[in-house]
């Protein structure tokens, strides 16, 4: 037991470093604007806020889709803290250089784009989560679709740009050396992962799952559901704020528009598509989504021949269809996902050691 | 009986959904150190009862006291409020106070379920470990971080220790929701245990069990009140076990008490077994 303790950090440390290495290898055999990188960065940045989605809407039982709202609120934070004085002028050119005068660090950006995310959910948390399912999730996406209205706004134009793009701003490939910005959304994914896997293992995610499973007798048993609703509710929207940061930082420019609630749905479809409470099921799911819808069924999407004889139904806009096809078959037949609510790691071992912790 | 103070007391609770009186005026207390049960036929109100003590039900007239503090005092709401404004009014004015469910579980008053209600998802020991929760002194950040391992390891010491008591240390790995009736009813009392109570409320703890099964239970039940200097106030039905295990018995219908005492003298009862032992089969 002792031995086991000791080993699985080592491995899964050594898992990570491949994967890191991979992916870097990856950037320099074929560069950074290939197809491949593009699709491991993208799957990086979902892989974030999939599972920041899983920790509300798997681990908790929060059925709420406000996450392009929050990340809506973390990537503007961080844009707006990060543009170059120097650019804001042609930036911000229909308000005469926008009124925030401070540049940050692009790091203190994305911790600021998080913090700002949670406030905004600790603020609509106090009446939101007092709902349950259909109603919370309705609530929520209410707040999304108001926040991207509010960004819009022209009153509001000094600070947000109004519904013009923010450029200039820090992306992967101006923040690292030349072949390694694949690696910046890993670092940053990676770590915020890792963290959402500490808490849900940790004391607080037992309460989180309880929830989930029977909140009467959480609440039972003495776990106060107000507190931890909105505990998850605030780390979610912490996480989600900082992977909207970071695709903004992979767009490298930013419009309110693109944080529709489709943005959200394509969320939720990785989620289900990974299994509601498995952390590395919505990670593959990301990757597998993102290498799907901007790669491997683009063919869908343009209008094919073979020979003279045009192939029926291929052309703009199919992809959707098929991707709303799939969603259908998940949620009718794999209602687990792929990984149903068990870890990658968990698969093969035995049942969980019960006093794993405690010295035999 | 000449036991020590009180620990629970239920004064002129009434609870009322819509036109249904579902407790009508119910006093009862119960004092450290005994085994009191409640018992009543189907719908005489004793779940409503237990969910008034414990936070769930808000009661619509009348005060709940525990270690002599109020925990629940009258709160009509709605059309109620028209109805029993009067009623006890001067009594608890101005004292106005609203304990939820898990508040209530802090304060020491532990339960089970009817229906037994366990973490699907959880193992047996995860179970109880859930409930360790209430004690803990970390914050989100030191359990994240780890920082509070000298507790996370004391917590699981304490479940285990709790289903070793109970006798499911062997079944410890198995989902709650594989085990059979008769250990996810013990899984349910350890995980009550471990929130540290000071009074178990028990709902039908024999529903469903055999005869053998039952048997065990009533001496299992006095053994984790000694174990754990507790005090049990539980619903049931089953007589053997309530004149077997309980000093003490009330008896309600139709939300009102009509008898109590020891269980010899609601035995011989003549209201009692109009109401309750007359249409049971021995």
């Amino acid at each position: 037991m002792k031995k086991q303790s000791v080993a699985k950090p080592i491995v899964s440390a050594l898992v990570v470093a491949l994967i890191f290495v991979l992916a870097w290898l990856a950037e320099k055999t074929n560069g950074s604007s290939s197809m491949l990188v593009t699709v491991l960065k993208k799957g990086a940045v979902y892989a974030l806020i999939a599972v920041s989605m899983n920790l509300l809407n798997g681990f908790t039982g929060l059925f709420s889709l406000g996450q392009a709202g929050f990340m809506l609120v973390g990537a503007y934070t961080y844009a707006i803290f990060t543009i170059p004085l120097a650019k804001r002028v042609a930036v911000y050119q229909y308000y005469a250089g926008g009124c925030v005068g401070v540049e940050l660090n692009f790091v203190v950006a994305l911790i600021l784009a998080g913090v700002v995310a949670a406030l905004f959910a600790a603020l609509i948390g106090f009446p939101v989560l007092r709902l349950k399912s259909d109603y919370l999730a309705i609530a929520t996406l209410g707040f999304a679709e108001i926040i991207r209205a509010i960004v819009q706004w022209d009153s509001l134009g000094p600070v947000t740009n109004g519904s013009n793009l923010l450029k200039t701003y820090p992306t992967f490939n101006s923040i690292m050396p030349k072949d390694m910005s694949v690696l910046f959304p890993f670092i940053v994914a990676g770590v915020c992962i890792a963290l959402i896997l500490l808490l849900i293992n940790s004391t607080y995610g037992r309460a989180f799952k309880a929830i989930r499973d029977d909140e009467i007798a959480a609440e039972a048993m003495g776990v106060n559901l107000f507190h931890h609703k909105q505990m998850a509710f605030v780390i979610s929207s912490f996480f989600a704020g900082v992977g909207g940061a970071l695709l903004a930082m992979y767009q490298g420019s930013l419009q309110a528009n693109a944080f529709k609630s489709s943005m959200t749905y394509e969320i939720l479809l990785i989620v289900v598509i990974g299994g509601m409470g498995s952390v590395s099921g919505s990670v593959i799911a990301s990757f597998l989504f993102i290498a799907c819808s901007e790669w491997w069924l683009r063919f869908l999407d343009n209008t094919t021949f073979i020979g003279d004889f045009q192939i029926p139904l291929l052309g703009s806009g199919f992809r959707m269809v098929v991707f709303s096809v799939v969603i259908m078959v998940v949620v009718l037949f794999f209602r687990r996902g792929l990984m149903g609510d068990r870890e990658l790691w968990e698969l093969r071992c035995a049942p969980r050691r019960a006093n794993k912790g405690v010295k035999a | 009986m000449s036991a020590g103070k009180t620990v629970l007391r239920v004064e002129n609770v009434t609870m009322q959904f819509g036109g249904v009186v579902a407790i009508d005026n119910l006093s009862m207390d119960v004092h450290e150190g005994e085994i009191v049960a409640l018992i009543g036929p189907n719908g005489a109100g004793k779940t409503t009862a237990f969910n008034c003590i414990t936070g769930v039900y808000e009661p619509t007239n009348g005060a709940v006291y525990f270690d002599d503090q109020l925990i629940a005092v009258n709160h009509p709401s709605g059309r109620m409020k028209r109805a029993y404004a009067g009623q006890n009014g001067t009594m608890y004015a101005g004292k106005h106070v609203h304990l939820t469910p898990d508040k209530i579980t802090k304060r020491g008053i532990a339960r089970t379920f009817q229906n037994i209600r366990l973490f699907k998802s959880q193992t047996a020991f995860e179970n109880v470990l859930i409930a360790t929760h209430l004690r803990k002194k970390s914050n989100v950040f030191t359990a994240t971080f780890r920082l509070n391992h000298k507790e996370e390891r004391a917590m699981r010491e304490k479940a285990m220790e709790l289903l070793k008591i109970v006798g499911l240390d062997d079944v410890a790995d198995e989902k709650a929701t594989s085990l059979p009736y008769g250990k996810q009813r013990r899984l349910e009392i350890a995980r009550a245990l471990a929130t540290e109570p000071k009074l178990l409320l028990l709902d039908e703890p024999a529903a469903g069990m055999n005869p053998q099964e039952t048997d065990e239970l009533g001496a299992f039940i006095k053994d984790i009140k000694e174990r754990f200097n507790l005090t049990v106030f539980m619903i049931e039905h089953h007589m053997n076990l309530v004149m077997d295990v309980s000093d003490r018995i009330y008896v309600i219908d139709f939300g009102k008490q009509i008898a109590q005492g020891t269980p010899a003298e609601v035995r011989d009862n003549p209201a009692v077994i109009a109401a309750y032992l007359g249409v049971d089969d021995e």
